[in-house]
């Protein structure tokens, strides 16, 4: 059994639903008594070795992107506890994150200390993220100068750069031209291919396949099935058609 | 304790971006105008301007001010010159104050779509206040130089404008998280510091009410501050010359201190959820 290296254990989520800005405002003080709320995961246990390539599969609201968003270290879980053992990379909003009076150049760096990086080590990066954005003399101007394909660019290529142990991809993701689209394509396929750990998030079942052996899928916050990935599939197919019929 | 730790692992490595973000900070403030950075010079000579011109001309009777020290007899000094020492923290403090209490929900990028040391925001964000302060503060110096000359007593300004700092920044440790999870906090805080310019020892001498008005005056911070700055340069005066006035602050501090930790450390994982 390989290394474990995102481990959930017992992790659930409520967000609470505020009626309205006075309730909010109430809540500060007060521990708020009858809200409603809405459970985005429910009691979610599960572990990927490092080197897996899971695909996580759900309708809309089934909790996928509150997932992402724990592995990602953004949200935090209510109860639970959550391990992950490594830099992680995420490709879901690549637009978003950046200081907009920063150059490209600056931006790389303040990304790279987020993740706890050494400054030669982003010295040695530096350049590959460059290149490979395709951003020219624009580097060393402010990011808000830059188109937004401009900042999806520098966004993927900082994430894919920095060697990262977990890599995760929304499969919506949207990076700019035909071409540059290709370019990206091929370098997540590099990356797993080089045995990182890649969480795909999708709606396709197609992509899923192609990409990762095993998928769970979420329904609701819940885990209802971890298997190999064409066997969770079918269980997922099948409830959607189970859906239509009714 | 464990809380503060949090915080401070926050900046663990993270100086010198502080350092950089508060910077761009400024160029944020201040990119885009003909005289650019000389705006935060212009805006607050103006408000000083307008003041002496209320009260000095306006009104006629303030051309002094009385001061009560607990000497034998209060004496009188310029108004402009008390006024201006004492407002040149209050610049400071109110911008600290109403922008420290928004500056989470203004970067919320920051929160909402990627890992980030959030309570370093709140540290570049004053930071960069402070750098403009610092500009004010050595004007203001220039003036205290020329007009009431020099005296060793100025050196405890490296004593106020880093206790002001420090004081400001854990009090929005509790305003920011607070402000971001409801937009009523931040317009309380800002509808009452509209008004706390009055309550505070600006424009008039704190000292010399009577009791017990005047022990409660030292219960506002901010005169601590504002007549601290006037220990350092107008009355040439120890930071402990009114004792009781050291030990309500420090126990203000203490509190602030610790109210804004348990604050921070109670909102800092929801707010990705309510921003």
């Amino acid at each position: 059994m390989s290394e474990t290296i995102i481990s959930f254990k017992n992790v659930s989520k409520t967000y609470i639903l505020y009626k309205n800005d006075r309730e909010r405002f109430k809540a500060l003080f007060f521990k708020p008594l009858h809200m409603k709320t809405n459970r985005a995961l429910n009691d979610v246990s599960f572990e990927i070795s490092r080197g897996e390539s899971v695909g996580i599969v759900g309708d809309n609201g089934a909790g996928k992107s509150t997932l992402l968003k724990m592995i990602t270290g953004v949200a935090f879980p209510d109860e639970g506890e959550i391990i992950v053992n490594g830099k992680v990379a995420a490709l879901l909003e690549l637009t978003a994150g950046f200081s907009m009076e920063m150059t490209g150049r600056e931006n790389i760096y303040l990304k790279g200390y987020i993740l706890g990086l050494e400054d030669e080590y982003i010295k040695e990066i530096e350049e590959k993220i460059i290149d490979f954005a395709e951003l020219g003399d624009y580097i060393d101007q402010p990011v808000r100068t830059y188109s937004s394909g401009m900042k999806m660019r520098l966004g993927f290529a900082i994430n894919v750069n920095i060697e990262p142990d977990v890599l995760v991809v929304d499969e919506a993701l949207a990076v700019g031209d035909a071409s540059f689209k290709k370019k990206c394509k091929s370098k997540i396929k590099e990356i797993i291919t080089a045995g990182t750990t890649v969480l795909y998030v999708s709606h396709s079942a197609d992509s899923v396949k192609e990409i990762c052996p095993r998928a769970i899928y979420l329904r609701k916050g819940t885990v209802i099935h971890d298997g190999p990935t064409p066997e969770t599939l079918k269980i997922y197919q099948d409830y959607k058609a189970s859906q239509k019929k009714k | 304790m464990h809380g503060f730790r949090n915080i401070l692992q926050e900046h663990k490595g993270f100086g010198k971006q502080i350092f950089l973000l508060a910077k761009n900070e400024l160029i944020k403030t201040y990119k885009g105008a003909v005289i650019g950075p000389l705006w935060a010079v212009v805006k607050p000579a103006f408000t000083v301007f307008v003041y002496w011109f209320a009260f000095s001309v306006g009104i006629k009777q303030l051309k002094s001010v009385n001061v009560n020290l607990g000497g034998p007899e209060p004496f009188s000094i310029d108004f402009f010159t008390f006024m201006f020492i004492g407002i040149i923290p209050w610049f400071f403090i109110l911008d600290s104050i109403v922008q420290g209490a928004k500056t989470l929900r203004v970067n919320r990028q920051f929160i909402t779509k990627v890992k980030f040391p959030v309570s370093t925001i709140l540290t570049y964000t004053s930071l960069s206040r402070l750098f403009v302060h610092l500009l004010l503060a050595f004007i203001l110096y220039i003036y205290v130089f020329f007009s009431i000359g020099p005296s060793l007593y100025n050196l405890q300004f490296f004593l106020y404008c880093p206790l002001m700092y420090i004081f400001f920044l854990a009090l929005s440790w509790s305003t920011a998280p607070m402000s971001a999870f409801s937009k009523d906090f931040e317009s309380l805080i800002v509808s009452v510091m509209s008004g706390v310019f009055w309550l505070s020892g600006i424009m008039y001498d704190t000292y010399s009410f009577d009791e017990p008005l005047k022990t409660v005056m030292m219960f506002n911070p901010i005169n601590f501050f504002v007549n601290g700055y006037r220990n350092c340069f107008l009355y040439h005066r120890a930071f402990f010359s009114y004792k009781t006035e050291l030990v309500i602050f420090i126990a203000e501090f203490a509190a602030v201190f610790a109210l804004g930790v348990y604050n921070y450390n109670r909102l800092r994982k929801k707010l990705p959820d309510v921003l």
